[in-house]
């Protein structure tokens, strides 16, 4: 038990008027593990985030955070350990500046002042909103108040970081940076989401929660590439996976022709690749408007790969016909193989 | 309408460099007093000092003018009101209806204090941010509950002022005109019932995060107040000029001289 | 409606604040943790809902709904009340610093007694109405009670600050009769409304006994 994040026991939850949302849930996830939790609307998902930091208790079961049970006299602990980042960030900022809302968690901690201001100040530096402090957040922008509402649980230091739709309503840019920021923490991360593109790409295991219980459990990218089991439950292929399987049905049934090949293939990329060290693995798009062969490099590739670490599989021939690819056989990332390959690739 | 009573609270000036608990304090005391006047000179000297803390605070006339425009429009009919009930001698008859001096005179007062403690008004809560007068008024002895649910309603007047625009704007996209019947009063009905609902969920979210993030019911607050001579000095200052208002209305020459003006 | 500042008399601005403060403190008593969210993001719904007007002629009247808070909050409708008084001369100067008091005991008084209207509906049953429709029409009556009582307030204030009001106090209680009837039926439909979709926000709502049938949980797994 010690030696896990969350772990919860056999838990279930029904409301006073007898509606039982879950039914005998039990999981064990591993401290700096990123989990996504997907399943349909009303499956329990909100109740069962509630429940992590002990806002609701359980029916019945138990859940043990980082080894302590969630507990009356142990919340004021849990709280501190796991932060929850809300769907809706004006119910997560409550206060009249940016500066107290992130403040209002260290504020209850009963930390010394300078050390809520140190710690207000890394929040919003962590999520690129420095020097609004004195901001209202009723002035902010939907992604900027999205980001505060992150900063305003940053900040008191949870280890478990659980977030309720975090992509919703993000334009790209926002969204783009909260899967880099996601991907490089270090801490737990339980992602409750519909968006399984963020959940491809960030996160290594997957469950499945539906009717109240855990249908699935298992690497991320075994649920979340299986068509049948995903529609099972409400859900669709990500979006990145349903670009891939289309065009290799199209290219498979020659249903294209070479002009569209040529189109789709300027500025459409999709080839997995590896993160550094971390042996992180998905498949992913790059979309291009510009001339792709001179910018690609520069503007796409700082922002979606870690330039020194990443070793890329560039047979975008074999990647664009073959759904499972030998991940084993990779290259460094060099401009002139891209390009090279990708040319390759559109003549096919 | 703008809601953010605080858009000039960064200019400096000696109204917003004010410690707002004596601020708050010394203009809410001239503000009773200025109520409580019954003689018209002192009623053009409340309303010229109120001008005075205006210009003081360099606040625009046109920032005060939205609350002026209200009171003005609610106190117009006393102008004709009070005249023409006033008891007593009446100068002369309209509508069949005696019209006192007397009754002129009153309307008029009322009008003027008005307008002073509205402007007085702008100029205690437009020269702090919103949330730092609140804490002063808690350092003045408002109970903390109470302190902490003027922020969360302020704070969220802005999201339901929002919602609401975007209701109205769809109610008005499928054609709907407000008339003074019963289909409106219905529409209406619903409306508010739906922002209701709106709000009732919402509380439950916020009331979930603020226990996340380890709400026990505390006001916690780093906002410290200094207050230095200037302070008090304009509190003296303040207190003085309300003191002897006050004085040269009960006692002084205006009230019996008055009563011949008109 | 609510009174300016200027108007009223010395002891009629210092019994205002009195009453208000004891209210206050009384209601705010029976206020715990969860209440300090809800009654203040409630408070903001009404003060943005009244805003809205309506057209009356060359007019407009805006909505007061005084009674509907206290169908909602109950006895909490009163720190509700004083809220938004508060709200209103911190952020529009009118209504007014001076007369916080006298306002709040006027419409949070109104909000008081339609709460006590609306809880009658439990006891009586007007013309043999079902359960729902009583409620609505109890509604009504506490929508009206809100503002009739605030009427009779303002009336009684001011009466008592002096003579020359006398005429203006029987003007500012004729002006609540139309306001009344406007109140009432926008209380009646709006309760109608959340009778239907959310009736566990009405006051004193009685919980229906638990539900038996629980959804059939599909075993339906895939391996």
């Amino acid at each position: 038990m010690k030696n896990t994040a969350i772990a919860v026991d056999n838990a279930f939850f029904s409301y006073p008027d007898g509606h039982e949302v879950l039914q005998g849930i039990s999981c064990s996830i591993k401290p700096g593990e990123k989990v996504a939790l997907i399943g349909p609307n009303g499956a329990g998902k909100s109740t069962f985030m509630s429940l992590l930091n002990g806002v609701s208790l359980p029916t019945s079961g138990a859940i043990h955070i980082a080894g302590m049970p969630v507990i009356k006299e142990n919340l004021i602990r849990i709280r501190r350990k796991v932060g929850i980042v809300f769907q809706d960030p004006d119910d997560q900022l409550f206060c009249p500046t940016a500066f107290d809302d992130v403040a209002f968690g260290p504020l209850n901690l009963g930390l010394p002042k300078d050390e809520i201001e140190l710690r207000v100040k890394e929040a919003l530096t962590t999520v690129g909103l420095e020097g609004f402090e004195e901001r209202s957040s009723f002035h902010l922008s939907f992604g900027e108040r999205k980001r505060l509402a992150l900063a305003s649980v940053l900040s008191y230091q949870p280890d478990i970081l659980v977030f309720d739709e975090p992509s919703t309503n993000m334009d790209p840019l926002n969204r783009r940076r909260l899967i880099e920021w996601l991907q490089q923490s270090d801490k737990t991360i339980l992602l409750c989401t519909h968006d399984l593109d963020i959940a491809l790409e960030v996160c290594s295991r997957c469950l499945v929660l539906s009717e109240g219980s855990f249908k699935e459990d298992g690497s991320a990218k075994d649920i979340l590439h299986d068509r049948k089991l995903l529609e099972h439950y409400n859900l669709e292929l990500p979006l990145a996976l349903m670009t891939h399987e289309l065009l290799t049905e199209k290219l498979r049934t020659g249903q294209m022709d070479e002009e569209h090949r040529q189109i789709i293939a300027s500025f459409l990329h999709a080839h997995r690749h590896s993160h550094g060290a971390e042996g992180h693995e998905h498949v992913h798009i790059h979309f291009h408007d510009h001339e792709h062969e001179h910018l690609h490099e520069e503007v796409a590739d700082q922002h979606f790969h870690d330039p020194k670490g990443a070793h890329h599989d560039h047979s975008h021939e074999s990647e664009f016909i073959q759904h499972s690819h030998d991940e084993s056989t990779t290259h460094t990332h060099d401009h002139h193989s891209h390009e090279a390959s990708h040319k390759h690739g559109s003549k096919k | 309408m703008a809601l953010d009573i605080d858009r000039y609270a960064h200019i400096e000036s000696q109204l917003q460099t004010w410690d707002p608990r004596y601020k708050i304090f010394s203009l809410f005391l001239f503000i009773i007093i200025v109520a409580l006047l019954k003689t018209l000179p002192l009623a053009v000297v409340a309303l010229f000092l109120a001008l005075t803390l205006l210009k003081l605070a360099q606040l625009p006339l046109y920032f005060v003018s939205q609350g002026l425009k209200w009171v003005v429009l609610f106190l117009l009919p006393f102008l004709l009101i009070l005249p023409l009930s006033h008891p007593g001698d009446a100068a002369f008859r309209i509508f069949g209806l005696g019209f006192a001096w007397e009754g002129f005179r009153l309307a008029i007062i009322i009008i003027i204090k008005a307008i002073s403690i509205v402007i007085t008004s702008y100029a205690i809560f437009g020269t702090a941010r919103f949330d730092v007068s609140m804490i002063a008024l808690r350092h003045l002895k408002c109970p903390t509950v109470f302190v902490q649910m003027l922020l969360f309603t302020y704070r969220y007047l802005f999201v339901f002022m929002d919602e609401m625009k975007r209701m109205d704007t769809a109610m008005k996209a499928r054609g709907f005109i407000k008339k003074a019947d019963r289909a409106t009063l219905t529409i209406l009905g619903n409306f508010v019932g739906t922002l209701l609902v709106r709000s009732f969920e919402r509380t439950e979210r916020i009331y979930k995060a603020m226990l996340s993030k380890g709400y026990q019911g505390e006001l916690h607050s780093l906002v410290v107040f200094q207050s230095n001579t200037a302070d008090l000095q304009k509190m003296g200052v303040t207190l003085i000029i309300t003191a002897l208002l006050i004085g040269l209305d009960l006692g002084g020459p205006f009230s019996t001289a008055e009563q011949n003006w008109f | 409606m609510h009174v300016a500042d200027g108007i009223l008399s010395g002891p009629v601005l210092a019994v205002g604040f009195a009453g208000t403060v004891a209210a206050a403190a009384y209601t705010l008593r029976k206020v715990d943790l969860e209440d300090i969210p809800k009654i203040s993001v409630i408070t903001s719904a009404f003060f943005v809902a009244s805003f809205i007007h309506i057209p009356i002629g060359v007019t407009s009247l805006h909505l007061i709904l005084n009674g509907l808070v206290g169908i909602i909050l109950g006895v909490r409708a009163f720190p509700a009340i004083l809220l938004g008084i508060v709200l209103q001369a911190i952020l529009f100067g009118h209504g007014g610093v001076s007369v916080i008091g006298v306002n709040a005991l006027m419409l949070g008084g109104g909000a008081l007694c339609a709460y006590g209207v609306w809880q009658l509906r439990h006891r009586i049953t007007l013309f043999t109405l079902d359960q729902n429709k009583n409620s609505i029409a109890f509604a009504g009556l506490a929508g009206a009670t809100g503002i009739i009582t605030s009427g009779f307030v303002l009336a009684l204030a001011l009466f008592t600050t002096g003579e020359a009001f006398w005429a203006m106090a029987g003007v500012a209680f004729a002006v609540h009769i139309p306001l009344m009837l406007i109140e009432g039926a926008v209380a009646a439909t709006c309760v109608a409304f959340l009778l239907r979709i959310k009736p566990e926000i009405l006051a004193g709502y009685q919980a229906m006994p638990p539900k038996k049938d629980k959804p059939t949980p599909d075993g339906e797994t895939r391996s």
